[in-house]
């Protein structure tokens, strides 16, 4: 192990590499089987550091957690470039609830639990803030891997809330830490700082998102790669700026990327891609350290204790927080029990647990081996079963999953004008076993590609259109109406 | 082709009640399934549900134009329905949907069963004339509108 010590570049980089092609390579495949791709990332994160990962990257736990903060700003950048608003405005009430009365109500029966199991008060608190917020990038690759489509409704309240959850859970982590750490009361002060930093951070995130639109729209930049590396810096702004004046980063981030999401860009399609690219960095990277930190032999110590909590966790706390949000909204039972059983826990409470330790919080280290555990049975236990449960609840809409292709324009001035909606073609659409001259396409809308199983079809006026053939159509906005009543909805909206 | 071959008087409901799509679907079937005895009521109502699942008919400015084939069918069927204090149809722009044109294809005439979407749907396209369906008085004169309309084309 001498030669695999700090130091030599080349053999460490050859240790990342090989972990982080795996990695990615294990997101695939273990979907199918049912096993979230997470246990993968943890178990070569524990391979990686006994390689030396732990000693020559992470020298400590402060660049954890700084690496880690950045993660978890690009995972969360990406995750609102992608939630339109028209979503937006039917998922808000409830995830704003789960945020906050759900954050709050499932730290507080999380350190019940603890309590029961020794912990002081203040630790069982710490923990439970640190592994209140849920990671809808943890749920979603599974169901996308498994071709089951969520209902929108649910869909959007799980991934709204993992995008609002961590403001909260950081404000809370961090003066129940200092609390801890400087042998400070919890005061009533810290707790009502927490809403003028959501404020402020939801200002600044409008902010930031507005003043970056104008500025990308306006720009002319030299190549199309810059654009990307414009949000970039729009998204480590926005922390930054927020962090700064004592506001919330997170939510500035995500709110700056919901205004940015939604807005015509130059390069936007180009931009997506990075910005998906970044976020799975992260993510892999984010796992592969929590693998990486803990000794194996030191894990076991705590694993009775761990998986109590992650247990109780997933099938009490998480449960009856999520049902006092929802109840009032008079979601049905089964969309309630739905929200409770997939709240999985990912790369947040890695970050989290890495503050406490950091600033010498009394039991902060074995906190950080218990969330391990937590990390890994919330990823088991609801990752295991999500799919046959979207089944058994029939929560699953009849939506067609994505085309074997995507077109999409890259260009880095914003295109104005017509624009391109796809449609998968169903038995019971009009346009059905038509051919294309017979359409009633309104004047200015044209069939532009036809995709049939894997094989790109030129559009012709003799060419019939078949169940489950994808269609490209060019349309004025205007037209949209008539478009949509030939061929029913579109794919991506 | 003109409305008149698709709609007949008796195939309009002057006032429709229903508060959900399917409640709708079914008010709109009932003329159709009175007037051919071959058609199950049930079954027009299923075939017009299954295209809704593809997402909504209701086109925007309180129109909505459910569609559908069905088996043992002969000609294209069409029946207007008015619901004059609006339904949430799931429309496109979001608002209220009230008046409600729904057609049943042959299985074998999707040329003329797409010439008939297109042309119910320019039918509508004048906002003064879906204001005066909605302040007519009865089920005649509604189709007395739905006729004088379709000639200026």
């Amino acid at each position: 192990m001498e030669l695999l010590r700090p130091g030599p570049l080349p053999l460490l980089l050859v240790i990342i590499g090989a972990l982080m092609i795996t990695g990615a390579m294990l997101s695939s495949p273990s979907q199918r089987a049912g096993v979230p791709a997470v246990l993968g990332f943890l178990a070569l994160g524990l391979i990686g550091g006994g390689l030396g990962l732990r000693e020559s990257l992470f020298h400590s736990y402060s660049s954890y957690f700084n690496l880690g903060t950045v993660g978890l700003v690009l995972i969360l950048f990406d995750g609102g470039l992608n939630t339109p608003t028209t979503l937006l405005n039917r998922g808000l009430l409830p995830a704003s609830l789960l945020a906050t009365v759900g954050v709050i109500s499932s730290s507080a029966l999380c350190a019940i639990c603890g309590w029961m199991l020794g912990l002081p008060w203040k630790q069982a608190f710490l923990l439970g803030a640190i592994v209140a917020p849920t990671d809808a990038a943890a749920v979603f690759p599974i169901l996308r891997g498994s071709g089951l489509q969520l209902k929108r409704r649910i869909a959007m309240t799980l991934e709204l809330e993992a995008g609002l959850n961590d403001p909260v859970a950081v404000a809370l982590t961090i003066s129940l830490s200092q609390a801890l750490a400087f042998r400070r009361p919890f005061s009533l002060a810290a707790a009502t700082a927490i809403p003028v930093a959501l404020m402020l951070g939801a200002l600044i995130g409008i902010l930031v998102g507005y003043s970056g639109r104008l500025l990308l729209q306006q720009a002319r930049l030299f190549a199309g790669g810059l654009y990307p590396i414009m949000t970039i810096a729009l998204a480590l702004l926005a922390f930054g700026l927020a962090a700064l004046l004592q506001g919330s980063g997170f939510l500035a981030v995500y709110v700056a990327s919901l205004v940015l999401g939604n807005s015509r860009l130059p390069y936007h399609a180009g931009i997506l891609r990075v910005h998906d690219a970044t976020a799975w960095l992260s993510q892999i990277g984010l796992y592969l350290m929590l693998g990486s930190l803990p000794n194996p032999s030191e894990l076991l110590a705590v694993a009775p204790a761990g998986i109590a909590v992650a247990l109780f966790l997933a099938l009490v706390a998480r449960p009856i927080s999520v049902a006092l949000c929802l109840l009032p909204l008079r979601y049905p039972m089964s969309e309630i029990f739905y929200i409770g059983w997939v709240g999985l826990r990912g790369a947040i409470p890695i970050v989290l647990a890495t503050y406490p330790v950091l600033i010498g919080a009394p039991g902060a280290l074995s906190m950080f081996k218990v969330v391990f555990f937590i990390v890994l049975v919330s990823t088991l236990i609801p990752g295991a079963t999500v799919r046959w449960l979207t089944a058994i609840l029939g929560l699953q809409t009849d939506e067609r999953p994505a085309p074997p292709a995507v077109l999409e324009l890259v260009s880095t001035r914003v295109l104005t004008g017509a624009e391109i909606a796809s449609f998968t073609i169903d038995q019971s659409s009009a346009a059905c076993g038509a051919r294309i001259s017979d359409l009633p396409l309104p004047q200015e809308s044209t069939l532009i590609l036809l995709i049939r199983d894997s094989e790109l079809i030129p559009p012709r006026g003799t060419t019939e259109l078949r169940k489950d053939d994808h269609v490209y159509v060019l349309c004025r906005p205007e037209e949209k109406p008539l478009v949509h009543l030939i061929f029913g909805h579109p794919e991506e909206d | 082709m003109k409305i008149t071959e698709i709609l007949t008087a008796d195939m309009v409901v002057p006032d429709m009640s229903g508060t959900t799509k399917s409640q709708v679907l079914r008010e709109l079937a009932q003329p159709l399934a009175n007037g051919h005895r071959e058609l199950d009521l049930a079954t027009i109502t299923a075939v017009l549900a299954e295209r809704e699942r593809l997402g909504s008919t209701a086109i925007g400015d309180g129109i909505a134009i459910p569609h559908g084939k069905m088996p043992g069918v002969k000609q294209i069927l069409g029946t207007f329905g008015r619901h004059r204090k609006g339904v949430d149809f799931e429309s496109l722009d979001g608002k209220p949907t009230h008046l409600f044109f729904a057609l049943i294809a042959p299985e074998d005439s999707t040329s003329l069963h797409l010439k008939a979407l297109a042309r119910v749907s320019r039918l509508f396209k004048d906002s003064t004339f879906r204001d005066r369906l909605m302040a007519a008085r009865d089920a005649q004169e509604i189709y007395g509108l739905i006729v004088a309309e379709d000639a200026r084309y």
